[in-house]
């Protein structure tokens, strides 16, 4: 009888109870809307750098990375690349040949560094030949083709064909020019990165890389890194293990960029920040409304204790009250917010107008929500604690009446 | 057999302050089965030893005996059960609840005491058809006349099988019809199922129909008249 009592209760004022449970529901459908929001942008900015600047793992020669001196390259490359390629977990994979220099044209210079790439590999490990916006990829047909992005080719007034000097640092460490002509204009969304690197074929960065010394290796075998794309991120240290040894330093995205491990981790929190403070608000919402529920029926709470109903009954009874508003408005909530996630998942939220500022922190303009399974289960609890919390001030208000007193308020 | 026994039952508001003396010293015993009214001025003290009496209120001093059991003694939630099981409450303003049906509202406190389902409908049944209501089982209270909601909440009242049943001006909302329909029924009651019934009341048609008569005259009894 009690709960059948609290769910009348919930009813009286069928107006009060609505909106408070659209509160509740709004707030459930703000949280998940949020969360789907950040975490499509965080996904967005990892995903943005594993397409595009570090896979899901690299192989380096071991001092590489402490100063990227070009003398650093790995040790038979190509050997070390058929084997990795075989291995069930990999996508794509393919060898780079990297070096810093200079950029220049007839209008300006600049700093970057370029990618000395196989188009075929480079095109399965990170689709830059799908991100192609002005002439082609890479195709071989001449020497020193140079693929260079869209907002380098406006910084340096350069198009197709324009002709380009890159002066790079030889494995010898003589500077070294050379000329090359712009067969493609890209652009991959992420500013920062393409405005730091343009991309020649790897047999040509390493001829020029070679061109005043006597090189030992054949000139096709110079890399300096093993980039290599997974099936599933999740797999990266597993794979990490099995390519231990594998003729340089094996490292994760998340060790060569620690930022992108950061923002993993901030996936978690996000929604329980967002469910926390949204949760807070609403609870002085509910304790208002229950109180009132509370305060206008003192003469009826004092009643039923009266004709013999215990107080822990009474209490059992407003907590009761409380739990099946968050009862009904969480699924109400949680419905709303699927869909929109739903939608906002599967066509993606359009943020072209904002397209600049995104791409300058390695954003996509197009943010497509996402929000982790653990979610749905974290808002029925932190919606049904809150009501459980917001509760407990009316409901102790409601046994501390003395019948006496209540039943006498008129 | 006494069912109610009070021994130098006083009540002071703001003993600490300027005390008032709602009841000073009442002496009362009400036997199985009495018709009892008590009467007397706004502010004598009916209504307060009403309270005491039902275990709603706890006296300043004295004794209130009720069943064998001195109820001052018992502590809050003891004295909710109690309540439960030995006094029957209707109250002047209906007091009904008001999201349960008539039926429910009757069958409320035999819920609280875990009474099986079978005799809690039979229960209903009986009561209900003896208040005359046994076509309004499904109504709430906002769908019934005011004499009827009271006619229900005489029907809870006996519903749980107390021993003796407090009315505090239970014909004070009610019209003439209602008042003697209402009365009808009670008196009915307290003969065929000796129930005992303890009133307070202004109202004469009450006072006519009482077999005793208890007069309280500034927190005392004035004048204890019976007409058996």
């Amino acid at each position: 009888m009690v709960p059948i009592l609290a769910w009348r209760n919930l009813w009286r004022n069928p107006t009060r109870t609505l909106v408070l449970i659209g509160a509740i529901a709004l707030g459930v459908w703000a949280a998940l809307f949020m969360t789907g929001f950040a975490t499509g942008m965080i996904k967005s900015y990892i995903n943005n750098a594993i397409d595009q600047v570090t896979s899901h793992v690299q192989i380096h020669h071991p001092k590489y990375a402490l100063d990227q001196d070009v003398r650093f390259t790995l040790d038979q490359p190509e050997k070390y690349l058929a084997r990795i390629q075989e291995n069930e977990a990999v996508k794509a994979a393919a060898v780079r040949t990297l070096a810093n220099g200079m950029i220049s044209s007839a209008k300006g210079a600049r700093g970057i560094k370029v990618k000395g790439i196989d188009p075929a590999d480079e095109a399965a490990l990170t689709g830059l030949d799908q991100r192609i916006v002005e002439g082609t990829f890479l195709e071989g047909k001449r020497k020193n083709e140079i693929l260079i992005s869209r907002s380098m080719a406006e910084k340096l007034r350069a198009k197709i064909r324009t002709k380009l000097v890159l002066n790079l640092q030889d494995l010898q460490g003589e500077i070294t020019p050379a000329a090359f002509r712009v067969v493609g204009i890209f652009h991959t969304g992420n500013k920062p990165f393409d405005e730091a690197h343009v991309f020649v074929s790897r047999k040509d960065l390493n001829l020029l890389l070679t061109h005043t010394g006597e090189v030992t290796a054949g000139v096709d075998e110079i890399g300096h890194e093993i980039a290599i794309l997974l099936q599933d991120a999740s797999q990266a240290d597993q794979v990490k293990a099995d390519l231990q040894g594998a003729g340089g330093k094996v490292e994760t995205y998340r060790e060569i960029s620690p930022d992108l491990e950061l923002y993993e981790s901030q996936m978690s929190f996000v929604s329980i920040i967002y469910l926390s403070i949204i949760m807070l608000a609403l609870t002085f919402g509910i304790v208002n409304t229950m109180l009132m529920a509370v305060l206008e029926r003192i003469r009826e709470l004092g009643m039923l204790m009266g004709i013999g109903m215990n107080k822990a009954k009474v209490f059992f009874m407003i907590m009761l009250e409380a739990i099946f508003l968050g009862l009904v408005a969480a699924p109400a909530g949680l419905l709303l917010g699927i869909s929109t996630i739903y939608f906002l998942g599967k066509y993606g939220l359009d943020l072209s107008m904002y397209s600049d500022s995104l791409e300058m922190y390695g954003m996509s303009s197009i943010v497509y929500f996402d929000v982790p399974m653990k979610v749905y289960w974290q808002i029925p609890v932190f919606v049904g604690g809150t009501a459980i919390l917001a509760a407990l001030y009316p409901a102790y208000k409601a046994i501390s009446l003395r019948p006496v007193e209540a039943i006498r308020k008129l | 057999m006494d069912v109610i026994k009070t021994k130098g039952v006083t009540k002071i508001y703001n003993p600490d302050k300027i005390p008032v003396y709602a009841l000073n010293g009442v002496d009362l015993l009400i036997e199985e089965g009495e018709f009892t009214a008590i009467v007397g001025p706004s502010g004598s003290g009916k209504t307060t030893l009403l309270n005491i009496i039902g275990g709603l209120d706890r006296p300043s001093g004295g004794a209130v005996m009720v069943h064998g059991q001195n109820i001052a003694e018992l502590s809050d939630n003891q004295l909710i059960d109690f309540r439960k099981d030995y006094i029957g409450f209707v109250f002047q303003a209906y007091n009904l609840i008001p999201v349960l049906t008539a039926q429910e509202n009757v069958e409320f406190v035999m819920l609280l005491q875990k009474r099986s389902k079978t005799e809690r409908q039979q229960r209903v049944a009986e009561l209900m058809d003896a208040v005359g209501l046994s076509d309004k089982m499904d109504r709430r209270p906002s769908e019934l006349s005011g004499g009827q909601q009271q006619r229900v909440a005489v029907a809870r009242a006996l519903a749980p099988k107390p021993t003796f049943i407090l009315a505090d001006e239970p014909t004070a909302n009610l019209d003439s019809k209602s008042t003697e329909n209402l009365l009808d029924i009670m008196t009915r009651l307290n003969k065929e199922e000796n129930m005992t019934f303890v009133f307070s009341t202004h109202d004469q048609r009450v006072i006519d129909r009482a077999r005793r008569v208890v007069t309280l005259v500034d927190g005392e009894i004035s004048k204890d008249e019976r007409r058996d």
